[in-house]
């Protein structure tokens, strides 16, 4: 049963649109592409458009993003653009980009010149999450807002907003509820199959996210649990939406039963007030300060902390850090990560840098199995340890 | 730390010793008055700094998006930009060393595909070869990169860190929104320096970076002249005296004399070799091998009356009548002026707009875009740059090396696609023209 709601979901992710994206554009209803965590999705909905986080899935190659970023940009970049300059990302109404690393900025000068998308949002988004910034991350969702409702002619009230609060907050308790049963003792569900979950989550409307995950929910509780002897792993680092990554990495025999990833765990905010009388106020600093990517300067011990505690409250066994090529904000974490871990010696640590659209193979399946004999004679060690006390 | 242990570092020792030998050697061009300057200006700033050393007075580490004049208004504390010296030894004595602290980066977890202007500030910083600071500066321009530079400054600088967000937008209220944060910075480095901010020092400090200012546009406008008269290689210390010297006399006094020279060597209508081709080099310079813009012009008759990080745009000075517009005037230096962090931080419309600008106004025939390989945005961008040429007939070469790292791109294949470009495509074309 799990299974079978499990291929729906991969059918769901594995292009850049679904039957569920198509159904609501035959209703008559915007669909707008967004390439960060930090642009707001309530936003998005509450103009009434439904917001499609942009991936490159499906990308056969990313000749035609080459030709404009060249090859020295990250892949996922790549073919994201690929797929728009080819006009894969034709249905989209509009889309919101940012200046969220140097790769989305120059992509979205791509979006605008290279494509026939009518319309182009951006938000500036802060480098550092302090209160003296937040003001300035606030307008430009002001502003963002503002031209959804002229572009799209509707009017958002905090009415509208509290609505697309309530509908992510329901999307968000569903993958809260499916993430405690990954961090089980025998965890209900792959790594894998909980990123591919959070993925729709971002890709189709709550509604219909909701309905699936309730199903899925449901058919997971009658599921024997996994076995996580070979190693419990948490995974933190950058964009990562091929669950296949993941699924070469369980393949060894470990479970990733926590994450800190981008499409995954960190898109998870805390439930956010679907009352307040601001409701903007209340979705800005959510985004703004709840959730730290390392595109955020001075702001690594926050992100130090976060991985502390979901390592501590998943009982990993060990962090695999992974990495698009040519990622500066997550190099930058990973230096810091390593820098820690040789004063604190919190946990072992495997750092993978990859590429997108690449179905790891043998290289990574045989780091991740050192890794993993690495694991298990640290777990032999300290077994040894207590025994002769 | 005091400055025993600085001098006995091999580091710091031979860029010390071999100052006096690199200032005698262009000393012996008495009217190579902006080098010399220059030269004179980064030994009384490493003596300033051993000085400070042993006064057991406060430091401010920064990354080399941010301009002192702020810190030098506090009364005895010392900015110190975490570049320096991977670049100093990379511009004017040992690039081994460079390249040491960037395999030193690489081997603590650095990407090798990451900037190396990052990883040999953060080899440094691992090394410990910089005072240790009361606190930390760091700002997102001029580029994506430098988060990781402040972000490892932030950690192993181990003292409270203040960051600078600069805007994607070039508008006025992007200048007043760093202008509200060069506001909040103040008390922060009062807290941590134990100095308080004194107006008038900080006035002093901006008439300085104002004098400076004006000398590098006078600079920059003999550089306009064709045929040039003073040699390619030089334009890019503009952003070496902006990230030391801004703010200090020594600035000023190397500003003036670049500007004293250009104008000297024009009166006198000198002509070292034949100018047959100018280029705009848009992106990095080659800061491995400066003697190259020497074969350049000698071989190929290719000038460089320009390069990105010599381009020091005009907005005017800084207006002294208050803080706040002293703080305002301030920002629009970072954001508007200061080489690189112009360009670098928008949209490509602002960054082929100006690489156009700069054409014009320095007479060029064409453009090389030297790839700097960590430069992400750049490369981001040279699809659309490409276009852009091509539309207006404009000339263009693309190649990737690595400013401080010849081990990425030999001298020799520079050499190649410079020459082949020069007298294969730009030269013909040219002549064409004439025709």
């Amino acid at each position: 049963m799990a299974e079978e709601i499990l291929r729906e979901v991969n059918g769901l992710i594995s292009g850049i649109t679904n039957r569920h994206v198509d159904e609501w554009k035959a209703s008559g209803k915007p669909v707008v592409g967004y390439f960060c965590h930090y642009v707001p999705r309530e936003v998005i909905m509450a103009a009434g458009a439904l917001p499609l986080r942009l991936r490159g899935a499906g990308s056969e190659d990313s000749s035609s993003g080459d030709a404009y970023l060249s090859s020295r940009l990250c892949t996922f970049a790549r073919h994201v653009m690929s797929l728009a300059i080819d006009g894969h990302y034709d249905f989209l109404d509009g889309e919101v980009s940012s200046n969220s690393c140097d790769h989305v900025r120059r992509s979205a000068d791509v979006f605008r010149k290279k494509t026939g998308i009518a319309f182009h949002g951006f938000l500036s988004i802060p480098r550092n999450p302090r209160e003296s910034l937040y003001g300035y991350y606030l307008e430009e969702l002001r502003k963002l807002m503002a031209g959804l409702e002229e572009h799209f002619g509707v009017k958002v009230g905090p009415d509208e907003l509290r609505e697309a609060v309530r509908q992510i907050n329901a999307n968000r308790d569903r993958l809260r509820t499916i993430n405690e049963m990954r961090a089980e003792d025998k965890p209900k569900i792959t790594g894998a199959e909980a990123l591919s979950i959070h993925i729709a989550s971002q890709v189709m409307p709550p509604a219909a996210f909701q309905d699936l995950a309730d199903r899925l929910i449901e058919a997971l509780k009658a599921r024997p649990g996994l076995d996580t002897s070979k190693g419990r792993l948490v995974m933190v680092g950058a964009e990562l939406d091929e669950p296949e990554y993941i699924e070469a990495i369980e393949s060894q025999g470990a479970l990733v039963v926590g994450d800190l990833l981008c499409f995954g765990g960190r898109s998870v905010l805390a439930p956010l007030d679907e009352n307040a009388a601001d409701p903007l106020d209340v979705i800005g600093r959510s985004y703004f300060f709840s959730s730290s990517c390392a595109r955020m300067i001075g702001d690594f011990p926050k992100r130090w902390d976060e991985l502390n505690e979901l390592y501590a409250k998943v009982r990993g066994d060990g962090v695999i850090f992974e990495r698009i090529i040519f990622c500066d904000p997550w190099g930058a974490d990973l230096h810091n990560i390593m820098h820690r871990i040789e004063k604190e010696n919190t946990f072992p640590l495997l750092s993978l840098t990859r590429e997108y659209n690449i179905v790891p193979t043998g290289q990574v399946k045989t780091r991740v199995q050192a890794f993993l004999e690495k694991l298990e004679i640290a777990k032999a060690q300290k077994v040894a340890a207590g025994g002769a006390k | 730390m005091n400055s025993q242990d600085i001098l006995n570092s091999y580091e710091w020792r031979e860029l010390i010793e071999m100052m006096p030998v690199v200032q005698e050697f262009f000393s012996g061009d008495e009217d190579s008055h902006g080098l010399n300057a220059l030269l004179g200006g980064l030994d009384v700033y490493i003596r300033k700094m051993l000085a400070q050393v042993d006064a057991g007075k406060p430091f401010v580490w920064y990354n080399l998006g941010f301009n002192s004049e702020l810190i030098w208004a506090l009364d005895d504390v010392m900015p110190i930009t975490v570049e320096a010296l991977g670049a100093l030894h990379s511009a004017l004595c040992n690039s081994r060393i460079t390249k040491d602290f960037i395999d030193e980066a690489q081997a603590v977890g650095i990407p090798a595909d990451s900037c190396s202007a990052d990883k040999l500030s953060i080899g440094a910083i691992r090394r410990g070869l910089y005072p240790m600071p009361a606190c930390t500066v760091g700002i997102n321009t001029p580029c994506d990169a430098q988060v990781l530079t402040t972000q490892v400054m932030a950690e192993l600088g181990e003292a409270p860190f203040f960051a600078i967000d600069v805007p994607y937008y070039h508008e006025d209220e992007t200048i007043h929104h760093v202008a509200g944060q060069l506001k909040e910075l103040i008390p922060f480095l009062e807290e941590n320096t134990g100095r308080k901010m004194d107006i008038d020092k900080l006035r002093e400090s901006c008439d300085l970076s104002n004098q400076m200012s004006e000398n590098l546009w006078e600079w920059l406008d003999w550089r306009k002249q064709v045929p040039l008269t003073q040699t390619s290689k030089l334009v890019g210390f503009t952003l070496f005296m902006q990230i030391l010297f801004t703010g200090c006399q020594e600035g000023v006094d190397a500003a003036k004399a670049f500007a004293r020279e250009a104008r000297e060597r024009t009166e006198r209508g000198e002509k070292f070799f034949e100018e047959k081709v100018r280029c705009v080099w848009y992106q990095d310079a080659v800061w491995t091998d400066l003697q190259m813009y020497d074969w350049f012009e000698r071989e190929l008759g290719l000038t460089v009356p320009v390069d990105v990080f010599g381009y020091f745009a005009n907005q005017g000075v800084i207006d002294l009548t208050n803080m706040d517009t002293m703080l305002y005037g301030l920002a629009r230096k970072l954001v508007d002026c200061h080489p690189m962090a112009r360009q670098f931080r928008g949209d490509v419309d602002f960054y082929i707009g100006d690489a156009m600008r700069m054409l014009e106004d320095f007479q060029a025939d064409c453009f090389i875009f030297a790839g700097h390989i960590g430069c992400k945005h750049a490369w981001g961008g040279v699809g659309l740059f490409k276009e852009a040429c091509r539309r207006a007939d404009i000339p263009l070469l693309v190649f990737e090396f690595d400013m401080f790292d010849d081990r990425v791109t030999s001298y020799d294949d520079v050499y190649f696609e410079v020459e082949r470009f020069v007298n294969e495509i730009v030269v013909p074309k040219k002549q064409r023209k004439v025709a």
